[in-house]
């Protein structure tokens, strides 16, 4: 039965990078849709949300702008729902945040060893070749992308069982480690935000951020509250300025 | 420069804009990123705008140049003007300025409007509801992300591909630099008020003070939190999202800051000091 788990979540996480790649219609690379759908395979929807809930809110705004690499969350997902189901929530996502972060050096590798394709394509274009050029697009093109996420997804669930078994009487024995990570997963989300500012110009338009702080922190909106007065308040922005500029 | 136009037929508008869906981003690789899913795309227009083998030859390999840009909003905006182009029988110089001329821009208002605020809102009210044990938090991500996702990429590459030659000059008229303000502002408001909601941290320790008060033994205890609360709310969380940033700012790769920020929590954590 593990094997054929196994064999399963392998698959999901092929398909959650697939998807992102192509036809991005369940971004199943965001921890809350894996974790979501590993819930749903394994038989534990409440784990599922629980896990993916949690990565997700580590990981708002972390998303690869320009192509830079970030912490694989999806897999983090997926085992953290998977052994969660098992030994618990806190052994479920202290696993899945190693997991995310051992995983980033994996998708360097995969994006430097993907130039395979762009020189084989060269080669094609030199030979007018596009059926081979297609087929190697339909077949080959996601391949190193897919595994790389899959392989180490299928090693941990078919042979992690006895290692998960051993993490969780570690953590029964030590309960500061508990405490450890769920403080550290509250200020986690802090990277998103940040990595979101440094691809915004602040420096042109503090003022923005400051109200946005103020109408949640002093005046407690609730956060579609404040997306529809950020809407009108630039909507107002925008026509100042226009009249301004018409003089 | 090529007069001869070809009629582009919807079914061949369809067989890129599909292509597009289903592979763009695959082999994507340092050395020049989008390129493959840009030619893969692209290039079953060009077999028929360019019938001659040398020509074909020429096109296919100048598509393979590099190209990054959003893949939802962006890439499909540039491929139905590139059809258009083709169609009118551009040539290769003109579809390449095309290219790198929008990709740089529609890439800052496609990661802007897509990840950095659509995401961003969508994706937290779904994780909310999913930490309340409520499986409808991703099922609506799921359906917010599925209809929108793929109406605003069939529409940008329709409207593309219609608006054509105009569309350079229009986007050139300042429109682009409309929306990414109006993106960047209501993303920063939006930022404002979320940073200091998600991110969570707490100091926990409540020191008591033993005093000596007219000869007799009284303990007080301080509650550190309550009063940063009355200096600032949300003081903790606004400091560390503000280290994140200087960090980034300084050169930090993400996952050296990521590393730094869970080991500030997880031993703030396992000592007590915060909660």
């Amino acid at each position: 039965m593990t094997i054929v788990y196994a064999l399963i979540l392998a698959a999901l996480a092929y398909y959650a990078w697939y998807d992102i790649l192509g036809p991005t219609f369940t971004l199943a690379f965001r921890p809350l849709i894996s974790g979501f759908f590993t819930g749903l395979i394994v038989g534990d929807v409440k784990m599922g949300l629980l896990i993916g809930g949690t990565l997700e809110l580590m990981a708002l705004g972390v998303y690869t702008y320009g192509g830079a690499t970030i912490p694989e969350y999806s897999v983090g997902a997926i085992l953290g729902t998977y052994f969660g189901k098992t030994s618990g929530f806190e052994v479920g996502i202290a696993l899945a945040i190693p997991a995310a972060l051992l995983l980033t050096q994996v998708d360097i590798l995969n994006r430097f060893l993907n130039f395979i394709f762009v020189h084989r394509a060269d080669a094609y274009a030199e030979k007018g070749d596009d059926k081979g050029f297609d087929n190697m697009m339909v077949r080959y093109s996601h391949m190193i992308w897919g595994f790389s996420r899959a392989i180490p997804v299928f090693l941990a669930v078919a042979f992690g069982e006895p290692v998960v078994k051993g993490i969780t009487a570690f953590f029964d024995t030590y309960p500061w480690i508990n405490k450890g990570i769920s403080v550290a997963g509250g200020i986690l989300p802090a990277l998103g935000f940040a990595m979101l500012l440094k691809i915004m110009p602040i420096q042109k338009y503090p003022a923005f951020l400051l109200i946005g702080f103020v109408m949640f922190a002093y005046l407690k909106m609730p956060l579609v509250g404040i997306a529809i007065a950020g809407v009108a308040i630039t909507l107002v922005y925008q026509q100042l300025k226009l009249r301004t500029a018409e003089g | 420069m090529a007069t001869n136009e070809t009629k582009i037929t919807r079914a061949d508008l369809m067989k890129s804009f599909w292509r597009y869906v289903w592979l763009f981003q695959c082999g994507w690789n340092y050395e020049r990123m989008q390129s493959v899913g840009y030619a893969y795309s692209i290039l079953p227009i060009l077999k028929k705008t360019r019938p001659g083998e040398e020509e074909f030859k020429e096109a296919f390999l100048t598509n393979l140049n590099f190209f990054n840009t959003n893949p939802v909003v962006g890439a499909p905006l540039i491929i139905g003007a590139h059809i258009a182009l083709e169609e009118a029988g551009a040539s290769l110089e003109t579809t390449e300025g095309l290219k790198v001329g929008l990709m740089g821009p529609l890439a800052g208002v496609g990661d802007t409007l897509v990840w950095a605020l659509y995401n961003s809102i969508i994706f937290s009210i779904g994780a909310s509801m999913a930490l309340s044990g409520s499986a409808l938090g991703p099922i609506l991500v799921l359906l917010l992300v599925f209809f929108p996702y793929l109406a605003v990429r069939y529409w940008q590459f329709t409207w593309a591909y219609k608006q054509g030659v105009n569309l350079v000059t229009q986007l050139g008229g300042g429109i682009i630099a409309k929306i990414t303000e109006f993106a960047t502002i209501v993303g920063l408001i939006v930022i404002g008020g979320f940073a200091p909601s998600i991110v969570n941290l707490k100091v926990a320790w409540k020191p008591a003070i033993a005093a000596t008060v007219q000869g007799e033994a009284v303990s007080q205890v301080i509650d550190i939190q309550a009063q940063l609360d009355a200096i600032l709310p949300y003081m903790l969380p606004v400091l560390v999202t503000a280290l994140a940033y200087w960090l980034l700012k300084k050169g930090w790769s993400p996952v050296a800051v990521l590393a730094l920020l869970f080991v500030i929590g997880f031993i703030g954590g396992a000592i007590g000091l915060f909660g």
